[in-house]
């Protein structure tokens, strides 16, 4: 990696931040702000976070940078970095202090990341060696290996920053301590229904709370959450591409946000080297497949008209996202039978594909596709929590998955691509061209630098169609007519969440 | 009488331990894990591996369920798996959201049941017997869920009468939690009411032909005497039976009517924890929901014997 240099200064930052859309927010916080979750609260230790929940975490938690409006990271915590080669310094926001009282430092800062590290469950650290202390307010985290995204990943859970009683506290996961601008109210708090959150006494920028009171709601049922926000019991939740989240789309009293990021539902030909089906090494084959799916019907039948035809990882809008690659497979029978007719494998051909039940019509839409060209897919169920799993064996020849889109690109080939990736089960090493751009994308930090690298992977991904991609479908929040007219409502860069920093209640 | 709540307790515990046994095998024959969900999609094998001997995954079913049965009888159900909610915690937290629910529920099914039925035996054959009879069809027919759903969306969404979501405790604001509890108490109760009212329209239909009613009546009785004191009491034994077994379906049923309406109670506990496979969690919900349908059966048999004296115990 290049030696890069990137000071970010607090006073240039913040006026980013403020560009975000917020308003002067009142010294006297006032107000509720009601948000509904589609999860469950599992915990509220950040380093023990694995998937969705980020909602329950930021009133609490803050990170060391965050993202601004275009993705990229803006200071938080931290005010700046320096990346040399393995090296990544880190300068901190100074006179911030925990909830508890506990002073924020670079001490702190080290021992979290070294926690973090330790319990290996944050997929963003684990490039990371450890990290050090230098004076207060600086520290070094040491990179096993260049990490471009190194930043980015302090933007999410793995830059978020705990007390250190927090952090011995073997009860964290209901009592979080951070810097955020409110703190959790375990008394007001009920297990299983509603988080609440109060403001923060000690908060280092208090002129950004601007709520006396922030709820999360947990409500995983789909129709119940739909109906809370329609009789107001809530302002806002996330929804995924269903039936309730096109409601929202089509009813006056409601808006329906589609934020940056969501999920990429693709089909993996794990078998690419034709293993246990000879059909699947075949290139001809494989563009047949993508060829014969028509997206549109799939995203208008499937995801209820809220996602969009893809043929790459990225979303319109992303810095990796290559416009060459839009259209690539569109929707094409004759093309897809003659590929087929080119291919080995002129008569079709059978396999198994795994499902767990909310796949179940995807796969069934994509099964009717396939059939067309002559391949029959046998959709096999497995048990709902265990897709990602044997899709990391080679119980099966291909799989289908979704992809965060707001991952950074690095993540892709270490997913999917190289000899040892997790859903590489049959260690297909890949080819020079692919190898070469996943790489270059590493070389920088500069999304500018590593977009042309990263669109050239795109490119060579569409050649091959091992990874077939299907639809993008967007973060979803639902909000009344009253959040969708809230100036000071800001909706993350790629998050199913508010930012709470100058969030005021609806009128 | 307290020899036969003696009995039934002696019984209890033979019938938790079965159900406990039952319960940690199946749930641990399932294939899922929650080491999975814990880690996500990218935990790695050794992290897994660490994982699963840290919960200690890895230990002999039998040896694990002794360990959980060891500190269970000492009163310790545990902590969750995912969390350090202890078991206890989480269930008796949950119970009186529950029972709250249930009980409201039966009290509609027993009024409407009972007056429904006794109406309709009262003139048999008429429209009224008629209407009654297909208002309790329907009463059975129609899944609670979507009964549920039907009226949030008149009652809740549109004419803005009562929350369409979550639980107000009574020693909260009592206004509130009887404003959030009727909507799912009528989904909830539907059903039940109208078994019991084709139950008591039969019994009563029966006992009103007997010659003692004929007899109470010639001796110059009031029709409300003769319908209260002697045909509604004798009519109620066969009907605290079919009681006793609507309100263990009104306690299965209130896990689905929960979800419905966002109600924090064992019913959104018990899916949670069947969906994370959260066995110690499982394990506390059942053995608490046996001990719940135990009480009810035995607070039947005391009823019963209360109204019908050749069935008390000797």
């Amino acid at each position: 990696m290049n030696s890069i240099t990137r000071r970010l200064f607090v006073s240039l930052m913040a006026g980013a931040a403020m560009s975000l859309g917020m308003t002067t927010a009142h010294a006297d916080p006032s107000g509720t702000f009601k948000y509904a979750e589609q999860v469950k609260l599992i915990t509220m230790d950040p380093q023990q976070q694995s998937g969705s929940g980020v909602p329950y975490l930021r009133p609490v938690y803050e990170s060391l940078f965050e993202r601004d409006a275009s993705g990229k990271p803006a200071p938080l915590l931290a005010t700046g970095y320096e990346i040399d080669g393995l090296n990544v310094k880190i300068s901190l926001r100074e006179g911030v202090k925990f909830s508890n009282g506990e002073a924020f430092n670079a001490a702190v800062a080290a021992d979290n990341i070294n926690r973090g590290v330790k319990l290996g469950i944050i997929e963003g650290l684990k490039t990371v060696e450890s990290a050090e202390a230098n004076d207060e307010y600086t520290f070094t985290i040491k990179l096993k290996e260049k990490d471009p995204a190194i930043i980015d990943s302090l933007t999410h859970t793995g830059g978020m920053m705990l007390a250190p009683a927090a952090m011995a506290d073997p009860t964290i996961d209901r009592n979080p301590i951070g810097t955020g601008p409110y703190v959790h109210s375990k008394q007001e708090s009920r297990e299983g229904e509603v988080q609440v959150y109060t403001p923060n006494p000690l908060y280092w920028d208090p002129d950004k709370i601007g709520l006396e009171r922030y709820e999360v709601w947990e409500i995983p049922d789909d129709t119940a959450r739909l109906n809370a926000l329609k009789t107001g019991q809530i302002d806002a939740g996330n929804w995924l591409a269903n039936p309730q989240s096109a409601i929202i789309d089509s009813s006056p009293d409601l808006k329906l946000i589609r934020n940056t990021g969501g999920l990429n539902y693709h089909v993996i030909i794990s078998d690419r080297n034709g293993t246990q089906v000879p059909a699947f090494a075949d290139v001809n084959v494989r563009q047949a497949m993508a060829h014969s799916i028509n997206r549109a019907a799939f995203g208008k039948a499937i995801l209820f008209g809220l996602s969009e035809d893809t043929y790459q990882p990225y979303p319109k809008g992303h810095w990796a996202h290559n416009p060459d690659v839009e259209g690539a497979y569109a929707y094409d029978v004759e093309k897809a039978k003659e590929y087929m007719a080119k291919s080995a494998f002129p008569d079709g051909f059978a396999f198994d594909m795994p499902s767990i039940p909310i796949y179940q019509s995807r796969l069934e839409a994509l099964a009717g596709f396939f059939k067309e060209i002559g391949i029959t897919m046998n959709i096999v169920p497995v048990e709902p929590g265990t897709l990602a799993r044997r899709s990391r064996t080679t119980d099966f020849p291909a799989t289908n998955l979704v992809w965060a889109t707001n991952t950074d690109p690095k993540f892709l080939a270490l997913r999917y691509i190289y000899e040892d990736a997790a859903y590489n089960p049959f260690h297909i090493k890949p080819g020079d061209e692919l190898l070469t751009a996943a790489n270059a994308g590493l070389e920088s930090v500069d999304t500018d630098v590593r977009g042309p690298a990263y669109r050239q992977m795109a490119a060579k991904l569409a050649e091959e169609a091992f990874l077939i991609f299907v639809a993008n479908s967007p973060i979803l929040i639902g909000v009344t007519n009253a959040t969708a007219a809230n100036p000071t409502v800001v909706y993350r860069y790629g998050e199913d969440s508010i930012n709470l920093r100058g969030l005021k209640a609806n009128d | 009488m307290f020899r036969l709540i003696f009995q039934r307790l002696l019984a209890l515990v033979p019938l938790l331990f079965i159900v406990s046994v039952l319960t940690f095998s199946f749930t641990s024959l399932l294939p899922s894990d929650p080491v999975d969900l814990i880690l996500g999609d990218t935990g790695t094998d050794e992290q897994h591996e660490m994982l699963r001997e840290r919960m200690g995954l890895n230990e002999p079913i039998y040896l694990r369920y002794l360990q959980w049965l060891g500190r269970a009888v000492q009163g310790d159900l545990g902590n969750s798996f995912f969390n350090s909610v202890s078991v206890m915690d989480a269930v008796m937290q949950r119970l009186p959201v529950t029972l709250s629910l249930t009980a409201i529920s039966a009290l509609i099914a027993i009024v409407v049941g009972i007056s429904a039925g006794v109406v309709a035996a009262l003139r048999p054959r008429s429209w009224v017997d008629r209407l009654a009879t297909l208002g309790a069809t329907f009463g059975q027919a129609i899944p609670n869920f979507w009964f549920g759903l039907i009226l949030v969306a008149i009652f809740a969404v549109n004419l803005r009468w009562f929350p369409a979501t979550g639980f107000t405790p009574i020693t909260n604001a009592p206004w509130e939690w009887l404003r959030s509890s009727i909507l799912p108490s009528i989904a909830l109760g539907t059903a039940s009411s109208a078994a019991i009212a084709r139950q008591v329209r039969s019994a009563m239909v029966g006992v009103l032909q007997q010659d003692y009613i004929r007899a109470a009546r010639a001796q110059g009785l009031s029709a409300r005497r003769v319908l209260f004191k002697h045909a509604l009491t004798n009519a109620m034994v066969p009907v605290v039976a079919v009681l006793s077994f609507q309100i263990t379906v009104l306690l299965g049923g209130a896990l689905i009517v929960e979800q419905v309406f966002a109600i924090n109670g064992l019913g959104t506990l018990a899916i949670a924890a069947v969906r994370q496979q959260d066995i110690p969690m499982l394990q506390g919900l059942v053995l608490v929901m046996v001990g719940l349908v135990v009480i009810v059966q035995l607070a039947t048999d005391i009823i019963y014997g209360l109204l019908n004296p050749k069935a008390r115990p000797t």
